[in-house]
């Protein structure tokens, strides 16, 4: 019976969206236009207008932004974790990098740095490199110290230990930090391209907003929206090729207790981070 | 634990001298990075003025606005749809779509509607913060362990009752993680839109002072900012420590 789970999940978001296909069908309000209209005007930007280059811009962006943010923080994170002393002399800097707002630094990095993508780059590198970081540190700690001690105790050198011990241990944490990295990129682009840029899926819905046009703003905004649930179920499944034997083997392994959703996993996944 | 301060303090050290040095070869203009010294140096002017404090002023009023709105209306939800299975199962999807959305591309649709009002900028927050709020809650009122329900239900024991005496300390931690998560966010998010908009605070400070030249001061309100959110991180923690006494600890540190 897999359809009833499904139809359980599924039949709340269809009411809303009939909903609101009804309450705007006659809408005459300026502000809120017929939900069809809008979704005519996303797919005609979409075939005809140039809201195919926008997403393309902000696509990249993106993706540049948190492949680098992932190399570099999931390497320096490795490093932190293992090493002890580093561990606790860059705590509290950490803690107050990850608290400093990315945002703030939309103005001085684009205003200096210019309005092309390369700062956007930055800027999105900037702000999703933290939770990575962190996280990787954390998956580090949070392996066993008997598998610690034992590849240890058989002297496995220390590429070998990487690359086979340390690394798959700490993958569930780093993929629980990319997630959260994505959606602040996702927060970033679309900042750092309101704030300048002269395309981008953050331009499309300034320009058509400041000159009114209500149906290509909602038009905007839901693609952004689309762009946003799509990276992340994206990852969901990379994450699930990925980590098919945690998922599996996590209840026969681990203690009774229900551990799935470790505390610090679910702690930084509150995808609404600026 | 004294060794621990000095070596913070030393990597503190380490990284000033880093950022003075990259600052002092010239590798990037000191518009977009000035030194370190110029950055406290316009921080002590700050701290004099008037408009700074006017400004924090600003940023923390919206901020804390949204935050009481997301708590008055995230916790109930969250304890509500986390306790019956049925709304928790109807509502994930929706929630899963809601909270990936980045709030701040509403922006552009927030100006149109509401304009560029202090409210508007509340909204925003609110909307940021219900979902870390309302999710945490949630996570924590299924966190009831299955022989508790039973026992609770075995009992007869009334709705109202179980929801204060059963589902709400049982939520108690991890409603404190939502919290704290939601307060960062509040802050953050406040920032953001005075970035964007014209709405006084310090968001809008740190655009202005850009635009004026005054990199300094610029870095100067971005650390202020930092320091807000860093001193909420702790004092969410010390509140945590405090109110979840009675909870055996989640894991050792060392240390």
């Amino acid at each position: 019976m897999p359809w009833k789970p499904i139809l359980r999940q599924l039949w709340l978001p269809a009411l809303v969206f009939a909903v609101l296909l009804v309450a705007t069908a006659g809408s005459t309000s300026f502000y809120f236009p017929p939900l069809t209209d809008v979704l005519a005007t996303l797919w005609r930007e979409l075939l005809h207008g140039g809201l195919v280059s926008d997403l393309w811009f902000s696509l990249r962006n993106i993706l540049l932004g948190l492949a680098l943010a992932t190399v570099v923080g999931t390497g320096a994170g490795l490093a932190i974790g293992e090493v002890r002393t580093l561990r606790l002399a860059t705590g509290p800097l950490l803690d107050f990098a990850r608290a400093t707002p990315t945002v703030g630094f939309v103005p001085v990095i684009i205003l200096t740095l210019g309005i092309g993508s390369g700062p956007k780059i930055f800027l999105i590198f900037l702000g999703s490199v933290w939770p990575i970081l962190l996280n990787t540190i954390s998956g580090v700690r949070a392996i066993g110290p008997a598998v610690y001690e034992t590849s240890r105790g058989y002297r496995i050198p220390w590429p070998l230990r990487l690359r086979r011990v340390i690394l798959p241990g700490a993958l569930p944490q780093i993929l629980a930090g990319i997630r959260v990295a994505l959606s602040i990129a996702v927060v970033l682009m679309v900042v750092s391209e309101i704030y300048g840029s002269p395309v981008g899926l953050g331009n499309f819905i300034l320009q058509s907003g400041s000159s009114f046009h209500v149906a290509e703003t909602w038009a905007g905004t839901i693609l952004i929206g689309i762009v946003g649930y799509g990276l992340s179920v994206l990852l969901l499944l990379v994450e699930h090729r990925l980590l098919g034997w945690y998922h599996e083997r996590a209840p026969r392994v681990r203690s009774p207790r229900p551990v799935r959703a470790a505390p610090s996993e679910i702690e930084e996944s509150n995808g609404v981070v600026v | 634990m004294a060794k621990v301060r000095l070596l913070q303090l030393g990597a503190l050290v380490v990284v000033l001298v880093l950022w003075a040095a990259i600052a002092a070869m010239g590798v990037v203009s000191s518009t977009a990075l000035p030194g370190p010294r110029a950055v406290a140096g316009a921080f002590g002017g700050l701290f004099g003025s008037e408009a700074f404090w006017q400004a924090v002023g600003e940023t923390l009023r919206g901020a804390v606005t949204g935050l009481l709105c997301a708590i008055a209306v995230g916790i109930p939800l969250g304890l509500l749809t986390g306790v019956y299975t049925a709304a928790e199962e109807s509502s994930r999807l929706l929630m899963e779509i809601l909270r990936s959305f980045p709030v701040i591309a509403l922006l552009p649709v927030f100006l149109l509607v509401l304009g560029s009002t202090p409210g508007m900028k509340a909204t925003v927050v609110f909307i940021a913060c219900v979902f870390p709020v309302l999710l945490q809650a949630q996570y924590g009122a299924r966190s009831v362990c299955q022989a508790v329900h039973e026992t609770v239900r075995g009992y007869r024991i009334p709705r109202l009752l179980r929801l204060r005496r059963v589902v709400l300390p049982a939520a108690a931690p991890s409603i404190m993680t939502g919290l704290r998560l939601a307060a960062t966010t509040s802050v953050l998010v406040a920032i953001g839109v005075e970035v964007l908009t014209t709405l006084p605070g310090i968001g809008h400070m740190i655009m202005e002072s850009q635009q004026a030249g005054a990199s300094a001061r610029a870095y100067a309100y971005i650390f202020t900012a930092g320091g807000i959110g860093y001193t909420i991180t702790l004092l969410a923690q010390f509140a945590e420590h405090r109110l979840l006494r009675w909870r055996p600890p989640a894991h050792q540190d060392e240390e």
